[in-house]
């Protein structure tokens, strides 16, 4: 009972939120353009949440991904006439499939090292993108792609289209965590070995999950080229991956809301803050600060657990230990 | 029936592990597997679980050769095992923990996991239910939503024992099983180590402790620098001169 409500904690969340700045937006319109922003990213974080707070793999390709999507809808609607409700198809699988066949070999790698590879596969993307002559657009883009389906041109719509992608992902996301395939992605992070102990495929899991963060995230290119009618090399680039993985850390990576919290930090203090040559020094330095007091983000498992305690008081929390030593001296006699 | 390896040699370089070793275990039976340090109690533990692949020998479970299979593979026919250091999430809970355990006897679907309202979904109260059930029975009930860090090493132990249970093994090998726990809970683990032999699964036990081992197993077989030196019923083993040579001899000495 208490799991099953749990599960739909992060959802309604979502839906709240959403609604609260939304309404917000009628006072001041220019929220409605900062909620596509933020869930932009939050749809390109949330599976990077997943694959690296949850399974312990790092990725510094997913702006990268994002952007692969972004220019194969581009190409496909502006240059085969493609309508972008079909377009999404492939601008989900190419970034998937790419991401399928480069995991097994690099997944294997330490951290450190996935992080290096996982970036130079970005830069490899973006060098391709720059040099694709008429193809791509080269270093200019490709412009005069057509709006999104249904919810055409209008902010609010494309938010709201945007922001159900990302409650979706949200629901699944919070579904997969609670189960045994989710399980399984834990003990993978906590433990290669004990993960195959459990009878766990680790390169077919992990290969599979990469593969679907990087499919989402193509679908947030394919939001972004759509909204925006137009894509560059460095639209979504090597930078936008860098900047992902630090909403996901500062959010809290554990969390399934931590990507989210992240993405809007990250949004709002890009708003507020005066000079983007700063920008660097802030979030590096609020990034050391949050890390040293918390090293899980700000949604860290310690955080949310102090948290439902303090909604579920009078659980069995601390009263529940005289009992378990009674039972413990009755197993003795 | 059995679970058996037949002339497992293993080199780490030039130093031999094993050489030439040959145990096995019926459904129902206890086996102690002893000897001193540096035996290669743990390496012929991993040879038969996957962790480790040998130079030479065979492994078999019932019958079929399965030396080639990986860990996983090995896991899902039916051997479980617990770590000689506890390998959990020490953040996670104590029934998630267990709960990992059944991912061997599930195959769920990727997408079932994601799904609302789908068949995996509604397993999960059952998943769930069993596996506080099977810490219950480890008298760990109390803990059972507490963080598995918040455990001592005893009941990590049993924790560990109580997840490879879960997976529903045929065949249970438990990597020393009672080291630094107390009085309580080895009477706990002996015991349900025995009721695990009763329902017919067959258990290995890698023990330090010859007298835990002594006095639990059906047979035993002692490792002495990677050979085997005696094999029989605990009390042959135990008074065998080369067993007491090897390592009681050590140990009286020290007393």
């Amino acid at each position: 009972m208490s799991r099953d409500v749990r599960i739909w904690t992060a959802p309604a969340v979502v839906v709240l939120g959403f609604i609260v700045v939304m309404l917000l937006g009628l006072v001041r319109p220019s929220l409605h353009t900062t909620m596509f922003t933020i869930g932009l990213y939050a749809l390109i974080a949330l599976p990077l949440g997943l694959i690296y707070g949850q399974g312990g793999t790092i990725s510094l390709a997913q702006g990268s991904f994002a952007a692969l999507g972004a220019y194969t809808s581009a190409i496909l609607t502006t240059r085969y006439g493609l309508p972008p409700a079909l377009s999404v198809i492939p601008a989900m699988l190419m970034p998937a499939a790419l991401a399928f066949v480069i995991a097994r070999p690099i997944l294997r790698l330490p951290e450190l090292s996935l992080a290096l590879v996982t970036l130079s596969l970005g830069t490899v993307i973006a060098v391709g993108l720059q040099r694709g002559g008429d193809f791509t657009g080269s270093y200019v883009g490709l412009s005069g792609a057509p709006p999104l389906p249904i919810v055409g041109n209008d902010p609010v719509l494309v938010a709201v289209a945007l922001w159900t992608a990302v409650l979706i992902v949200v629901v699944l996301y919070s579904h997969f965590v609670r189960s045994a395939r989710g399980r399984a992605l834990n003990a993978i992070r906590v433990d290669r070995l004990l993960a195959e102990a459990m009878g766990v495929n680790v390169p077919l899991d992990l290969s599979t999950l990469f593969a679907v963060a990087a499919g989402i995230a193509g679908l947030a290119g394919w939001f972004y080229v759509h909204a925006i009618g137009y894509i560059a090399p460095d639209s979504l680039n090597a930078e936008t991956s860098a900047n992902i993985l630090f909403m996901v850390v500062l959010g809290g990576r554990r969390a399934v809301l931590g990507p989210i919290l992240g993405a809007a930090f990250f949004t709002f203090a890009n708003d507020f803050l005066p000079g983007a040559q700063t920008h660097g020094l802030v979030f590096g330095t609020i990034l050391v600060l949050i890390l040293m007091l918390s090293p899980d983000g700000i949604l860290s498992p310690q955080a949310l657990r102090a948290t439902r305690r303090l909604f579920a008081r009078g659980a069995p929390a601390p009263g529940a230990r005289p009992a378990a030593i009674a039972d413990r001296t009755e197993a003795v006699r | 029936m059995s679970l058996s390896a037949r002339g497992i040699a293993i080199r780490f370089g030039g130093v031999v592990a094993l050489d030439g070793v040959a145990v096995s275990v019926s459904p129902g039976e206890i086996v102690g597997l002893v000897g001193p340090n540096g035996a290669g109690k743990t390496t012929l533990f991993n040879c038969l679980t996957g962790v480790a692949r040998p130079q030479e020998g065979v492994v078999e479970f019932d019958g079929q050769d399965i030396s080639r299979l990986r860990l996983e593979h090995r896991v899902r026919l039916g051997i479980g095992r617990t770590f000689q250091t506890p390998r959990l999430d020490l953040a996670g809970s104590v029934v998630d923990a267990v709960m990992l355990g059944f991912n061997p006897r599930l195959r769920q679907s990727m997408i079932g996991a994601c799904l609302p309202f789908s068949a995996a979904r509604r397993n999960e109260d059952e998943l769930s239910r069993r596996a506080r059930a099977l810490i219950a029975e480890f008298r760990l009930a109390a803990d059972a939503d507490a963080p598995a860090g918040e455990l001592s090493l005893g009941h990590l132990r049993l924790l560990e024992v109580a997840r490879a249970l879960a997976s529903e093994p045929r065949y249970l090998l438990l990597d020393e099983p009672a080291a630094g726990i107390d009085d309580v809970d080895r009477d706990l683990l002996a015991q349900a180590i025995r009721n695990a032999a009763a329902r017919g699964l067959g258990v290995l036990l890698v023990e330090h402790n010859v007298g835990f081992v002594a006095e639990l197993s059906h047979r035993m077989v002692a490792l002495v620098s990677g050979a085997v030196v005696a094999e029989g019923r605990p009390a042959e083993v135990v008074a065998d001169p080369h067993v007491v040579a090897a390592y009681l001899g050590v140990q009286h000495a020290a007393a």
